[in-house]
Parts: C-alpha cells; structure tokens; sequence
C-alpha cells in the first residue's frame, strides 16, 4: 500500500526566497519545519496553486502541474483541503455553515463525527467572532477535513491550541490520516507533532530540503 | 409638483437598478483584473464626477438624436424619440451617475481579507459560489451605499436631464427643473416646499451612506 504516488519537483522565487523542493513520497503524514523564512507556508502554497512555480506536481494519479506541458490545474480542482494560519472563517455565516460553504449536501453523520473528533460540537452554530483563536483554528481544520480531499496542508495548524488539547488533535489527526490514506503535510514547529504524527519529517533551510527522511524510510519500508 | 417629483422617484429607482446591475461587473472587473486599458476604463467611469453636466448632457444627446445609430434603432424598434424622453433620461442618468455606484463597490471588493478569496478557491468554490457566497455578503455595504448615492445623486441632477430630457411636463419634467421653473415665475411658497423636500430626500440618503461607512464598507468582518 506504500508505494511512492506522489511527487513535487517544484522551483520559484518569491521574495528573497529560492525554493527548490524535490520529492517523491507515498500517502504518508509529513511533518515539515525550519526556521522563519525557510520556505515551508511557500511550499504548501505552491502545492495549493496559490503561488506560481515551475515543474512538476502529482498527487496519486492527478496530475496538479507540469509546466513543461504548460499545464496546471486550478486550486479549485485539486480536491485540497488547507488549513492557514489565518482561519479565514466567513464573519456572517455560523461555524457550521462555513463548513459547510460550496457543498451541495450534507453528510451529517460525517459532520457530526469530525465535529466530535475536533471538539467543536459545542459552538457549531455560533458566529465565528464568539470564537476564541483556537476554536476558530480547529473548526477550519474540520472545515479543511470534511470535504474529503486528496491531500491536507496544514501550515502549524496546532498553534493556537493550549497543551492540554494538543495530544487529543494529534490522536485525531492521526486516525483521520490512516483512515482516509491521503497525504498530509503539515508545518509545525514542536517536536511532539512530529513524534507522535510524522511518517517522515522533513527540515528545511533558505528554500531547500535539509533531510528528506522520506527516503531514508522508503529504504526501510524495502528492507523490510 | 407632485407630478414633478413622481417622475424623479421614477427616473432614480430605475437609474439605481440598472446602475447597480451595469456597475457590479465593472467594479468586479476594476478590482481585482489587470489588463490593457484598465486606466482608461477607470477613467472613463470617473468622467462624470468632473465633467459639466451640460457637456455629458450634449454627448448622450448627440448620442441619441433620431439620425444617429442608437436613436434610429430605437426609432424603429419603440416608434418613438429615444431624445427628449423618459427613457433618454434614464441613458444619461446611468452615465451620469456610474462613478457614483463602481466606486463604492470596487472598494469594498478591494478590502475583501485576501485569506478568504484563497479560502474560496482552495476549498474547491467555482466563480458563481464566491461571487454569491463570499464576495457580495462581504462587499453588502458597498453596494447599499452606492445604490444609495447613486439614488441622491439622480435625484439632484439638473443639466444633463434638462439637455437630455427638455422638461417636458409629464414626461421629463423632474423635481429639480420644476423647482427652478417655479422660482423663475416667483412661486415662492411651492418652491420652498419643493426645496424642502429635496432636502430631506438627500439628507436621509447621505445619513445612510454615512452610517455604512462608520461600519465599514464590508460589514461584520467582526474582530
């Protein structure tokens, strides 16, 4: 089941920052972190199409980008599901609505069931400005889960999360990950998220990958 | 009078409705699209703020005389003068008034959190679904206040409808022509009446505007 399926071979300049990220890897939990600046938010955003780049992206059998075709998929067509560290809930709907937003039906018992998972059951129908920052922080990430995408990409999306709860999130996150078998990529600066959740983890520096662990487990996976 | 100012109303509702259709595309397409000419464009619909009445006015008529392309289009379609009719008005009033409805709205599409267009694409929500769901509840003040200035300012228009339209009793007689006639045959007390009224119209609508801006043009963005 772990076959390598996807890979981003991508370059771009934004700012003073050279990103060159190549990897190839399998629908595993990826932790990313390095320094301010290393280019970790860049490349999640790449991979969500929100930042020009070149080469080559593929998720499973979906290509997302090749520019030596000249090809590139739409955000809206690559089935993603982001979390960012601006929450970007919409002010005028309720939680649940924002959740909801652009679904044609409702998949309550999928609803009801993340809702649990992420601890927001209790103000699901509560406008987002009664919200603290971390509620806020994980009704995104359910709103990220619900639709079911072929990648998550989560850019420190514990942050706002006191210790206490942080463990249950990661638990959480980590049964949704085995069970849907997508890729996730996820920045994070604590240790824990990367003890508890990282197939492979994966440092960067000034828009490099430092250690791609991801292959040093591949080697592992054959061995075995 | 009354008469005078029923046309008025009229010629402000339906000036306001068609603006706020023509004008949505266009501050959609002002915000957030670079293109080849946008500055004229821009220019273009800022015109009338700085124009005199009287030339807009001479343009929309050279525009619609019978022996001129829209004129006898509309000659043969309606078998009436597009010149010096209602709906010759309502022409020049959607010109006249158009900076007055792309401002307001092209501003609140511009203030839209960038976050939450990102959100709408990444979470897979097509051109109609943002449009819809996100960008018009978010941009709602903007619209109100330039349906609302778009409305007073119809409404307190005297050159260009007195070029376009010639004031005719009945059909494009407006309040603000009514009232300068009136003080030209020294109906003083119709007048103030008149007046007053124009007054209230354009205080209240004013109040409205300023009180969408002391809420921000995008309403509820909360904290």
């Amino acid at each position: 089941m772990n076959r390598i399926q996807n890979c981003i071979k991508i370059t771009t300049r934004v700012g003073a920052l050279d990103l060159q990220v190549d990897s190839r890897f399998s629908n595993a939990f990826i932790i990313i972190s390095g320094e301010n600046g290393a280019g970790k938010t860049t490349l999640l955003r790449c991979l969500a199409g929100l930042e020009q780049a070149a080469g080559q992206l593929q998720f499973g059998n979906k290509i997302y980008m090749d520019s030596i075709a000249g090809f590139e998929l739409p955000s809206g067509h690559r089935q993603l599901g982001c979390v960012w560290t601006d929450a970007a809930l919409l002010p005028w709907l309720s939680i649940e609505k924002n959740i909801l937003l652009g679904t044609e039906s409702v998949d309550s018992a999928w609803l009801a069931k993340l809702a649990d998972k992420f601890e927001i059951s209790s103000f699901m129908q509560r406008k987002p400005h009664m919200l603290s920052t971390g509620e806020a922080q994980r009704a995104a990430l359910v709103r990220a889960i619900y639709k079911r995408p072929s990648v998550l990409l989560l850019d420190e999306p514990f942050s706002a999360q006191a210790p206490a709860i942080r463990q249950r999130l990661r638990l959480s996150l980590k049964s949704m990950q085995a069970a849907m078998q997508i890729p996730v990529l996820m920045v994070s600066h604590d240790v824990e998220d990367a003890r508890v959740l990282a197939h492979h983890h994966w440092r960067m520096r000034e828009g490099k990958l430092l250690v791609d662990v991801a292959h040093i487990g591949m080697q592992q996976e054959m061995q075995a | 009078m009354l008469e005078s100012l029923f046309i008025s109303l009229q010629l402000a509702l339906i000036t306001t409705g068609i603006l706020l259709l023509i004008a949505l595309p266009l501050a959609y397409v002002l915000a957030f699209k670079t293109f080849a000419g946008r500055t004229v464009l821009e220019v273009i619909v800022a015109l009338p703020l700085v124009l005199p009445p009287t030339v807009l006015g001479y343009f929309v008529l050279v525009m619609i005389a019978p022996d001129s392309l829209l004129g006898s289009a509309w000659q043969s379609m309606f078998d009436s003068s597009l010149a010096f009719s209602f709906s010759g008005m309502v022409v020049a009033s959607v010109l006249y008034s158009l900076p007055f409805a792309v401002q307001p709205m092209q501003q609140a599409l511009r203030a839209i959190p960038d976050s939450w267009l990102e959100m709408a694409r990444t979470q897979g929500l097509n051109l109609k679904q943002t449009l819809l769901q996100v960008m018009l509840p978010a941009a709602k003040g903007g619209v109100l206040v330039a349906a609302a200035l778009s409305f007073a300012h119809t409404m307190g228009e005297f050159g260009v409808v007195l070029m376009v339209g010639g004031s005719i009793p009945g059909e494009t007689k407006v309040a603000s022509i009514a009232l300068f006639e009136m003080v030209e045959m020294q109906q003083q007390s119709e007048a103030w009446i008149l007046a007053l009224i124009l007054l209230a119209v354009s205080f209240v609508m004013l109040s409205v505007v300023y009180a969408m801006n002391r809420q921000g043009l995008n309403v509820e963005i909360g904290k």
